[in-house]
């Protein structure tokens, strides 16, 4: 079992083998996010809603740096952390970390991935291309004045997790 | 007079009896009709000899028109995964009903005689088909099994020289020496060169060792950050107001410079949509702002003719007493 300090020490030496090509944007407060939200314009804003040392948020963080520049028309990307804006982790009803929640315009996107929670995408993306296939669907759907979308990702590489508020 | 019979070959009907069936029309239809049926008939003889056997694909359930017997015949014999080739247009042709249906085929349409035998398969042949299709069914699964054990080995080498990377990688961990440290990054730079092409680097150490394989069967189950239940509060799903639409006590100052800008702009775009019109349309200069008096509407006391004439001028010399005053007015604000 490592220890907690085998574990950064790891984390640093190898820390230069980790591709953080661009180091995406933090926000760390809920008016930062508010401002995100309202300033946000004609593009897809993603939120990743997580810990930065959580395994799955790393995965899902290093999916979302690699593709942002591709995506740098289509959408603004930027990590949240949990714990600094509870009043936003409670208002998405974040239980399982990395949820990642999309707006346009102010106006928050729902997309239907087969899992019973359309208002956010819990778990991490498996390759590149779901992600930027889902932004280009929600991008799509936005100019078309929709505000619900339908995923394109093949419904086996949505990570399976149990809904907890269910009496909605 | 014959009854009226419809000849399926000429798609015609005649009146006159089957005498067309000798015709040259007729013959000639014929023959093309049957120049369209010999090539699958052939293929399907050829494969008694030889009995092939494929996968299943949707393209085997493509059927045959049997000429003879007016009915669409299935081409392929599929069951399961499996499909062998003209084994269905096989079966009927060399069924009893498709020989008679063909006898009596020659003799209504006078076709040649000895190109009846080619659409004939006589049970001898069926039965050498059916001898080759079992031997081929054989073949076939060996070859499968064959493929699968090789995927198995393939498979069972990758997840080998995968655990072989993580190891060696795990290994220098246990000393943390900055020396050692600067060279194992070079041994796990050197090892990832090694892994086969088909396996994907691991670019985090936290991850389990075969990511892609089973994704979401042993992939990271996801953090638990507790119930975001408080039972007082709305949230998303209770249809409750966004925290960035909650009028925050700063942000109301901060409106107010908004709300003009705002409705410039919208100003703006209007001007733009009038810009799109043609500018010598009536009343392109109308001032929308200026504003208009009660005595816009030119006024001659009453116009309709109703009523006596007296009210009429009655109401023109109130009205003309007024407006004289009015100008009046003016005139002497004016001079002054």
């Amino acid at each position: 079992m490592k220890t907690s300090a085998a574990v950064t020490d790891s984390e640093d030496r190898y820390l230069c083998y980790f591709n953080m090509s661009f180091l995406l944007p933090k926000l760390s407060s809920k008016k930062e996010v508010d401002q995100a939200i309202k300033s946000t314009a004609e593009k897809v804003l993603v939120l990743r809603f997580g810990r930065d040392e959580d395994p799955v948020c790393l995965q899902l963080d290093d999916i979302l740096s690699k593709t942002s520049s591709d995506l740098s028309k289509m959408a603004t990307i930027y990590l949240v952390d949990v714990d600094q804006t509870p009043v936003y982790t409670h208002y998405f009803d974040i239980s399982y970390i990395p949820s990642t929640v999309f707006f346009f315009n102010g106006q928050h996107m729902k997309v239907d991935y087969g899992s019973p929670d359309h208002t956010k995408f819990v778990g991490s993306f498996k390759t590149k291309q779901d992600f930027i296939d889902l932004i280009e669907v929600i991008y799509r759907g936005a100019m078309r004045g929709k505000l619900i979308v339908q995923s394109p990702i093949d419904p086996k590489n949505i990570p399976k997790y149990d809904l907890l508020y269910q009496d909605i | 007079m014959a009854p009226a019979q419809r000849c399926s070959i000429c798609r015609q009907t005649f009146f006159c009896g089957r005498g067309h069936v000798y015709s040259r029309k007729h013959q000639r239809q014929l023959k093309v009709a049957l120049e369209r049926l010999l090539p699958q008939v052939e293929a399907a003889r050829k494969a008694t000899r030889a009995a092939q056997v494929e996968r299943y694909v949707p393209e085997h359930e493509r059927c045959c028109w049997c000429l003879c017997c007016g009915c669409e015949v299935r081409k392929h014999l599929s069951h399961g995964n499996l499909t062998v080739l003209y084994g269905g247009l096989l079966e009927h042709l060399a069924s009893p009903e498709h020989k008679k249906a063909t006898n009596k085929f020659w003799w209504e349409n006078k076709a040649e005689f000895q190109m009846k035998e080619k659409f004939l398969i006589s049970p001898q042949d069926y039965a050498r088909f059916k001898k080759s299709m079992v031997k081929s069914l054989d073949s076939y699964e060996e070859k499968e099994d064959e493929v699968i054990k090789e995927m198995a080995a393939q498979i069972r080498e990758v997840e080998h020289s995968r655990q072989e990377v993580v190891r060696s990688v795990l290994e220098p961990q246990a000393v943390p020496d900055p020396e050692e440290g600067s060279s194992a990054p070079g041994q796990w730079k050197g090892t990832n060169s090694q892994v086969a092409s088909a396996s994907q680097q691991p670019s985090y150490l936290d991850l389990p060792p075969a990511p892609e394989l089973d994704w979401m069967e042993t992939g990271q189950p996801l953090t638990f950050i507790g119930h975001q239940d408080t039972p007082g509060v709305g949230n998303i799903h209770s249809g409750a107001t966004p925290p960035w639409m909650v009028q925050d006590e700063e942000y109301s100052s901060g409106n107010q410079q908004i709300g003009p800008s705002y409705e410039e702009f919208l100003k703006e775009k209007e001007k733009q949509k009038l810009k799109k019109l043609p500018p010598d349309r009536v009343g392109a200069n109308f001032d929308h702002s200026s504003s208009t008096g009660a005595g816009w509407l030119p006024s001659f006391g009453r116009v309709w003719n109703n009523g006596r004439r007296w009210q009429s001028r009655h109401q023109f010399k109130t009205e003309a007493a007024a407006r004289n005053k009015h100008q009046q007015s003016h005139t002497y604000y004016c001079l002054l």
